[in-house]
């Protein structure tokens, strides 16, 4: 059940927040051995809150009244772990709620749990050497993505009514789009990140991914909003988001990505795409092609400050605790050792003319268009993916299509647009910085007129 | 820049330097990272005109 209807039906007595509660519960426990969404189930506490709930309700219940949702296993919740699916935080229990989940709690939510992860949130698989790989729904022998592998799981297979991933450089829409459900990277500074275990300060965001645009409204509107504990928030009105949905496409002008459907894209998932881009234009936004010469440097740009970002949070464990990372995130992190402190500068100063050129195109239009993903979720155990008749190493293909938008700190949407040999694929819509509403409001257009977000695997 | 990845002996010493002691494996996986991000970051390093500024740690704040 959506968070829209669920919410809706709480707060009129169809169910009791302890009803909505237990039937999470209940398929929690029928799939999630086989799906490996979640690190840990609050099972007990979930109950006693949504208990509490119903004691202390007044006249006015909030948004999210009695509403599970779930969140990525890097985000505190006060007296559950948050191990990152790193056997380095075993036994790490917060004390205090990270910013998201106390205001998650204040719009009246519960929380289920918290969910599979790539290793320290480094890495787009979800395959934690130290708690299993996350399943994908629709093919249990393929990844979910990553770095949000979880939350992506737990929204398509309805084992949580919305959850909450992170995003650096695609951990959000990567899930969103390989799992066949809705998610949205926020802009950077839009939502505080206190309380969340960090891979690279200047990009990471906390988002919702969701079974709609409705959805991730709702939830984007519980959690934004300046934070004067973290000062990378910006003092920037919240719109209600779910409220300006409404509008439609009519008048929006989309730039379609043109190099992102060109070169380094399977060519059916191009086309797929294309399809979804056609209905857009069918539904009154004006399309039209956008150039930015700078884009296939925009990865390079974010890599020359995430390495080095990354390491430096990490500094004290490469010292003392090398051995417990997974080799890929341990190879990642050593990696930023090696670099030059010029190097750097050399990313903050790129970062500048990367960030010029897109707040210049998107003078010229409102959203831009894209794949979310070029390629296919891989087989579990596997690095690598079949692109358009070549092995191509799975990692590389995914900087190009989701590090432009995390380098210019831009709102973006991945919406489910198709599938192709029984698997999601999906639209990323780009926002201006601090756009979100129209970024959702596009994809509630689309999913209002298509019904791909509304499909959901069999369970297996 | 030099676009050149530094050898596994270089990568220890400077690994040591910091007092972090990664193993060959480590290294030789780090080997492969820098030997296709290092000849990016030099034709960044070219790309970038000499009087531009950093973006700093956040970008600036505009209301949309």
């Amino acid at each position: 059940m959506s968070v829209a209807t669920l919410a809706r039906r709480l707060r009129v007595g169809e169910l009791s927040p302890r009803e909505a509660v237990q039937s999470y519960l209940d398929r929690i426990e029928a799939l999630d051995p086989t799906l490996n969404a979640y690190i840990t189930v609050r099972a007990e506490k979930a109950l006693a809150e949504a208990d509490a709930l119903l004691a202390g309700a007044g006249q006015v219940r909030p948004p999210l009244w009695g509403v599970p949702i779930a969140v990525k296993d890097v985000i505190d919740v006060a007296g559950t772990p948050t191990t990152a699916a790193s056997k380095i935080l075993v036994g790490n229990v917060p004390s205090r709620d990270a910013a998201v989940v106390e205001r998650l709690r204040a719009a009246g939510a519960v929380v289920l749990g918290k969910l599979n992860t790539h290793e320290f949130a480094y890495g787009a698989l979800t395959t934690s050497a130290h708690f299993g790989p996350a399943r994908n729904p629709w093919s249990l022998d393929r990844v979910c993505g990553g770095s949000s592998g979880g939350s992506g799981a737990a929204a398509a297979a309805d084992l949580a009514a919305g959850t909450l991933g992170t995003d650096t450089a695609g951990s959000i829409r990567i899930p969103a789009c390989f799992c066949g459900v809705t998610g949205l990277r926020p802009t950077t500074g839009r939502v505080s990140n206190r309380g969340v275990v960090p891979v690279a300060w200047s990009f990471d965001a906390v988002g919702p991914i969701s079974r709609s645009a409705e959805d991730c409204a709702l939830l984007l509107e519980a959690i934004a909003g300046h934070d004067p504990a973290d000062p990378s928030t910006a003092r920037v009105s919240v719109p209600r988001y779910a409220e300006a949905l409404a509008p439609g496409l009519r008048g929006l002008r989309i730039g379609v990505v043109s190099e992102l459907f060109e070169r380094r894209v399977d060519a059916r998932v191009a086309r797929v795409v294309r399809d979804a881009v056609d209905e857009l234009g069918a539904l009154g936004a004006q399309v039209e092609p956008a150039e930015l010469p700078l884009l296939s440097k925009l990865g390079t740009i974010q890599q020359a400050m995430q390495f080095v970002e990354a390491t430096a949070a990490h500094l004290e464990w490469l010292r003392t605790r090398l051995p417990e990372y997974g080799d890929d995130v341990r190879a990642r992190l050593l990696t930023g050792l090696f670099l030059p402190p010029t190097t750097y500068v050399l990313g903050q100063r790129a970062r500048r003319l990367a960030y010029e050129e897109f707040r210049a195109v998107m003078e010229r239009f409102d959203l831009l268009a894209a794949p979310t993903m070029p390629v296919l979720p891989p087989r579990i155990g596997e690095e690598t993916v079949a692109l358009n008749m070549e092995t191509v190493p799975y990692r590389l293909t995914l900087i190009p299509f989701n590090s432009p938008w995390s380098c210019v700190g831009a709102p973006v949407a991945s919406v489910p647009c198709g599938f192709l040999d029984g698997l999601p694929v999906g639209l990323a819509l780009v926002g201006r910085r601090f756009a979100e509403a129209t970024v959702l409001r596009a994809a509630h257009a689309f999913q209002m007129q298509t019904d791909w977000h509304e499909r959901r695997p069999e369970p297996q | 820049m030099s676009g050149r990845a530094p050898s596994i002996e270089q990568l220890r010493a400077l690994a040591a330097q910091q007092g972090v002691t990664p193993t060959d494996e480590d290294l030789e996986r780090v080997a492969a990272f820098l030997a296709v991000l290092l000849p990016d970051l030099e034709g960044l390093e070219r790309l970038v005109p000499p009087d531009t500024v950093p973006a700093g740690l956040f970008l600036p704040v505009e209301e949309p």
